[in-house]
């Protein structure tokens, strides 16, 4: 009866809801669709704002690799942004775990600046931390402006906080007792976190690579000051695109080079999507 | 199991539990911690005490090649700027005014179209998980391009937004988007596509953890799904929506990027947010000093939010 009563009041949602989900898939797609629209212009009728393309331009996609050099601009990002979410997805389990485990000092007025360390201005930060990159590499005689690293080095902080955040109340509400199984067993505190806490805190940390991924994908403000000719990411290369270099901006081939781009970026997203809404509901749950 | 509230209520409050005490008989590994704080001291916390000092300097574009010789000028900028008397008043306040609308308004949307996605796709329906798919795709897209593709749809007269208003009669063709009031429009609606699917994915997790029985036990009473929703999913997911709201006012009133590239380096008053101005006087203008004064007051703006959330999560009263 109970059972009976509760299927039928699930489908009276009804056809409604797919009218709501109808029109959040045309708010969602109609930009994309726009910009597939610009991506098939020629350079002139893009220029134009023409809305449907005389002669679609599929050479459009063969054209954005020769005009700036896109796929340097792509590896690149795939590097840095993928290191830059899997190092602050592994150092931020670490620090989660004694926050989530270990009563020590201050760790209040840690968790509290992890808070206020969101609130900070990136463009408060791009110039000093500028000066001081350069003080320590005059100091130790290594070249941090240009690398690889010296962005994932960026990132990677400015992705730690909310990473530990999440994290940390992942590993809490994962029972103490199977760590205390292992370590009664003979394990040291990092087989522990290796080959209990890490496996069982996989979908927390995928939804941190994600997060500490994009951010590293997304960011231009310390890309164009902390990238050198040669490690230049997407942020501040597509932007040749329309640049003065070219006599017209080639907003076609943006629009073209930015959907191709988006695909890898994709992918990663469909994979760890599964992992991605049940790593945020076990965040949520109080164990 | 109890669910109480969600993802990052929980986040801050997790140590409401009685603390496991048996824990502290082994040594606290500082070793896992200081990996992440060393990187956070070097990066964001030194890097921001030299800010608040270069804030207290005339460094300029005179003083910029012999940086450490800045001369001390103490709270000038400070009183430069908020000064309501003061030459610089006007423009800094009408940022500020900016960047409150602008980062309150985009909240207050991706809100309503996040949770609103969420119950959607939280309940029964056909193709959910290719729909939950595709409802990420616009924060994939980089945030320059986003900027480029709202310039576009917003161009006048030759823009998207110009033609479907003229087509349908809603406005002339060569309506102001991009100049005037209605680039604040332009702006918020280019950053709520591009940022609702965060507050979607929070919510979505936060939905989870809410048993169905529950709303089995409340719909088989006799509640309406109005009720349902006021009486038990809202105060279940306000913790979540809490902490979504307090990161979202903060985020959006920093972005720097999206009315960058939608604007460039002189935007109309209504979309000169303030970290667009910051930019102006630190690196076009070279007055450093001012622009690292003009953040911190951004800095203590937005503490606001974040204390509001602090305070609203109790964090720190039990552990």
């Amino acid at each position: 009866m109970a059972i009976a009563a509760s299927i039928r009041l699930r489908d009276f949602s009804g056809w409604w809801r797919y009218i709501v989900a109808l029109g959040y898939l045309a708010f969602v797609l109609a930009p994309f669709f726009y910009m597939a629209l610009v991506a098939l212009q020629t350079d002139s009728g893009a220029g134009n704002g023409d809305f449907l393309p005389t002669q679609p331009q599929w050479k459009n996609f063969s054209r954005i690799w020769e005009t700036v050099d896109l796929g340097l601009y792509l590896r690149n990002s795939l590097i840095v942004s993928t290191s830059t979410g899997a190092i602050a997805s592994l150092l931020a389990l670490g620090a989660a775990y004694v926050v989530a485990r270990f009563r020590f000092p201050f760790r209040n007025t840690f968790r509290i600046s992890l808070l206020a360390t969101q609130t900070v201005p990136g463009i408060l930060l791009l110039l000093p931390l500028f000066v001081i990159y350069i003080i320590i590499q005059h100091a130790i005689q290594v070249r941090i402006v240009g690398t690889y690293w010296g962005l994932v080095l960026t990132y990677m902080t400015f992705a730690l906080p909310f990473a530990i955040w999440l994290l940390s109340v992942y590993v809490k509400s994962l029972p103490v007792e199977l760590e205390e199984q292992a370590m009664v067993d003979g394990a040291n505190r990092f087989r522990v976190i290796r080959h209990v806490t890490l496996p069982l805190a996989l979908p927390g940390i995928a939804v941190t690579f994600v997060f500490s991924f994009l951010l590293a994908w997304n960011d231009i403000l310390f890309a164009s000051v902390l990238t050198s000719p040669e490690t230049k990411t997407l942020g501040p290369g597509l932007q040749y695109f329309v640049s003065e270099s070219f006599s017209i901006p080639y907003w076609n081939l943006l629009m073209a080079a930015s959907l191709v781009v988006a695909v890898p970026a994709m992918i990663l997203f469909l994979i760890v999507q599964r992992y991605i809404v049940a790593g945020l509901a076990a965040g949520s749950i109080k164990g | 199991m109890s669910i109480k509230g969600a993802a990052f209520r929980v986040a801050f409050a997790a140590g409401l539990r009685p603390w496991r005490s048996h824990r502290s008989a082994f040594p606290v590994p500082y070793w896992l911690l200081s990996p992440s704080v060393v990187p956070l001291v070097v990066i964001v916390f030194i890097p921001m005490v030299f800010a608040i000092y270069i804030s207290l300097t005339a460094l300029n574009q005179n003083t910029i090649g012999n940086w450490t010789q800045a001369p001390f000028v103490g709270l000038k900028h400070y009183l430069d700027g908020l000064d309501p008397r003061g030459p610089l008043a006007p423009s800094f306040y009408t940022s500020i005014k900016a960047s409150v609308i602008f980062s309150v308004a985009t909240t207050l949307f991706i809100h309503t179209i996040g949770v609103g996605a969420a119950l959607l796709l939280n309940g029964n329906l056909r193709g959910r998980t290719f729909i939950r798919a595709v409802m990420l795709l616009p924060y994939i897209i980089p945030t320059f391009v986003n900027g480029i593709l709202w310039r576009l749809v917003f161009m006048t007269d030759t823009g998207i937004a110009d033609q479907i208003q003229a087509a349908l009669h809603l406005g002339p063709r060569d309506t102001f988007w991009l100049i005037g009031p209605r680039s604040l429009w332009a702006l918020i609606l280019a950053d709520v596509w591009a940022s609702w699917p965060f507050i979607y994915l929070m919510a979505l997790a936060a939905l989870q953890t809410i048993p169905a029985d529950v709303y089995d036990a409340a719909r088989i009473d006799g509640a309406t799904p109005i009720r349902i929703f006021r009486r038990i999913t809202l105060p279940l997911i306000a913790p979540t929506l809490g902490l979504g709201i307090a990161l979202s006012t903060i985020n959006h009133f920093n972005n720097f990027a999206l009315p960058y590239v939608m604007f460039g380096p002189t935007p109309p008053d209504e979309v000169n947010v303030l970290p667009l101005n910051i930019y102006v006087n630190s690196f076009i203008t070279f007055n450093l000093g001012l622009g690292a004064a003009m953040s911190v007051v951004a800095l203590v703006i937005m503490l606001t939010p974040a204390v509001l959330y602090l305070r609203a999560a109790r964090v720190g009263d039990a552990d």
